[in-house]
């Protein structure tokens, strides 16, 4: 029998189709599912089947992604970060959910937009535990949350973080925002009051507060937007310190995770294996599970990803 | 004996970290040096980001400025604004230097003929895309040994 080679290759070269499931901690999953379910109109698929992802509730979007909310009552507080999850909704979905949100009490906020292709889907709010939730706009799909459009995570290292990403797993750098003047000269819109920007995508800096005249400085926090076959991860710097898991811990949420096919997952592996990145797996899920075989890393800022085939 | 002895690196200030850097590399050849400051440490200290490139033997540390620089219009292409950062090629490669920035689309003014009794063969001039003034030329007296006071003739 004919050996097969499995070239190491970048994941990029092979198919990174899209992300596979979310998984988004909440501190309480009886306060939290109502608020995705009721306000969002996801639907429920079960509870705690969803391998390595603790005590939580799935929701399935009708692309087939997942988006699971594992319970954590010790989970950081987000809001101030660039980390956020992004859904597609279809044609008047977002005014459906603007009433929703306003009888529960949640603001809507048009923030401007880093990434040009985004121009058109500044409504972001946060649930009760403070996710911050995009709606982006789902070409010619009925008016529902249709699926998982892209991710925020952060990092202490966006270049460290820029040398995996392209380096590593090979996917492209599709924007960049806090490169160039005009991101500065943007900061200042948002210090003044006259633009309402995302958490975690400016700052004040104070390095000059005792050089010119007290005065803090509006600045812009560098952000990457990585191509993933049809899906995008957005890779925050991060303007605070923050706590990232163990480094000898593979797996947690929350986690982002993309669908290959069963060969990518193997090149995926070895190619881990060749640049030393520490991974767990593949790891092969029982019959039961909604997900075949998994391979689990982590990005040089600690947010756990996972590989995995559909069976 | 002067005080210094060589000019060691400019910052030079860009308004785009990505386009310059690729501007330096792809058009100019340049060898990506170091990028600082690209950490959350960083930003909490307030230092500035910056990159370095390393052209022929000269090291650019390319600063993003914060606010917009008043320039030179687009289409002048020769001047001193601030700086300007002339580089030498052999004669031999001058025409090669041409097509490059012809092949990068990059407009340039030249190439621009020297008095025959001077040091300067040709000089083609153009600026980097944030509106950096440069020159490039090739010198008369390429195969001696680099001595500026005696090309220029003075003591």
């Amino acid at each position: 029998m004919a050996e097969i080679m499995v070239e190491a290759r970048t994941l990029g070269d092979l198919i990174i189709d899209d992300i596979s499931h979310l998984a988004v901690e909440v501190t309480d999953l009886d306060r939290a599912g109502p608020f995705w379910r009721d306000v969002l109109g996801l639907k429920s698929i079960g509870s705690d089947i969803w391998p390595d992802c603790g005590h939580h509730l799935v929701f399935r979007a009708p692309s087939g992604q997942s988006l699971i909310l594992a319970q954590n009552a010790n989970r950081p507080d987000l809001t101030d970060t660039g980390v956020h999850l992004a859904l597609r909704v279809g044609a008047g979905f977002k005014d459906r959910i603007a009433g929703k949100l306003t009888d529960a009490g949640v603001e809507v906020h048009r923030y401007f937009e880093d990434r040009p292709a985004e121009e058109a889907d500044n409504f972001y709010f946060f649930d009760p535990d403070g996710n911050r939730i995009q709606l982006v706009d789902a070409a010619g799909a009925a008016g529902t949350v249709t699926g998982i459009d892209h991710a925020g995570v952060q990092v202490a290292d966006i270049l460290w973080a820029e040398e995996f990403y392209t380096g590593v797993l090979g996917v492209r750098v599709e924007h960049r925002m806090g490169w160039s003047t005009a991101d500065y000269v943007r900061a200042r819109d948002w210090a003044e009051g006259k633009e309402d920007m995302a958490p975690g995508t400016r700052r004040l800096d104070k390095r000059y507060t005792v050089m010119v005249d007290r005065k803090t400085v509006p600045r812009a926090n560098m952000q990457i937007f990585l191509g993933f076959g049809r899906a995008t991860l957005a890779v925050f710097l991060a303007n605070q310190h923050f706590q990232e898991p163990l480094e000898e811990l593979m797996v947690g949420t929350p986690r982002v995770a993309f669908t290959t096919t069963a060969q990518g997952l193997d090149a995926a592996a070895l190619t881990l294996e060749q640049h030393q990145i520490p991974h767990d797996g593949p790891v092969r899920h029982p019959s039961s599970a909604p997900v075949g075989r998994s391979l689990y890393f982590k990005d040089p800022g600690g947010n756990f990803l996972e590989l995995c085939t559909p069976d | 004996m002067a005080d210094v002895e060589s000019l060691s690196h400019s910052g030079i200030c860009v308004h785009d970290l990505e386009e310059a850097e690729r501007f330096y590399i792809d058009v100019l050849g340049a060898e990506a040096h170091s990028s600082v400051n690209f950490k959350t440490e960083d930003t909490l200290k307030g230092r500035s980001v910056h990159k370095s490139i390393v052209l022929g033997d000269y090291l650019f540390a390319l600063a993003l400025v914060g606010d917009f620089m008043p320039m030179p219009p687009d289409d002048q292409l020769r001047g001193a604004h601030g700086f300007r950062h002339a580089f030498t090629v052999s004669k031999a490669r001058f025409d090669d230097t041409l097509d490059r920035l012809k092949k990068f689309n990059v407009a340039f003014e030249g190439p621009v003929d020297h008095p025959e009794a001077g040091p300067f063969g040709q000089s083609v001039y153009f600026k980097d895309p944030s509106g950096n003034f440069f020159e490039i030329l090739w010198r008369r007296d390429e195969d001696v040994k680099y001595a500026e006071t005696i090309a220029l003739n003075v003591d």
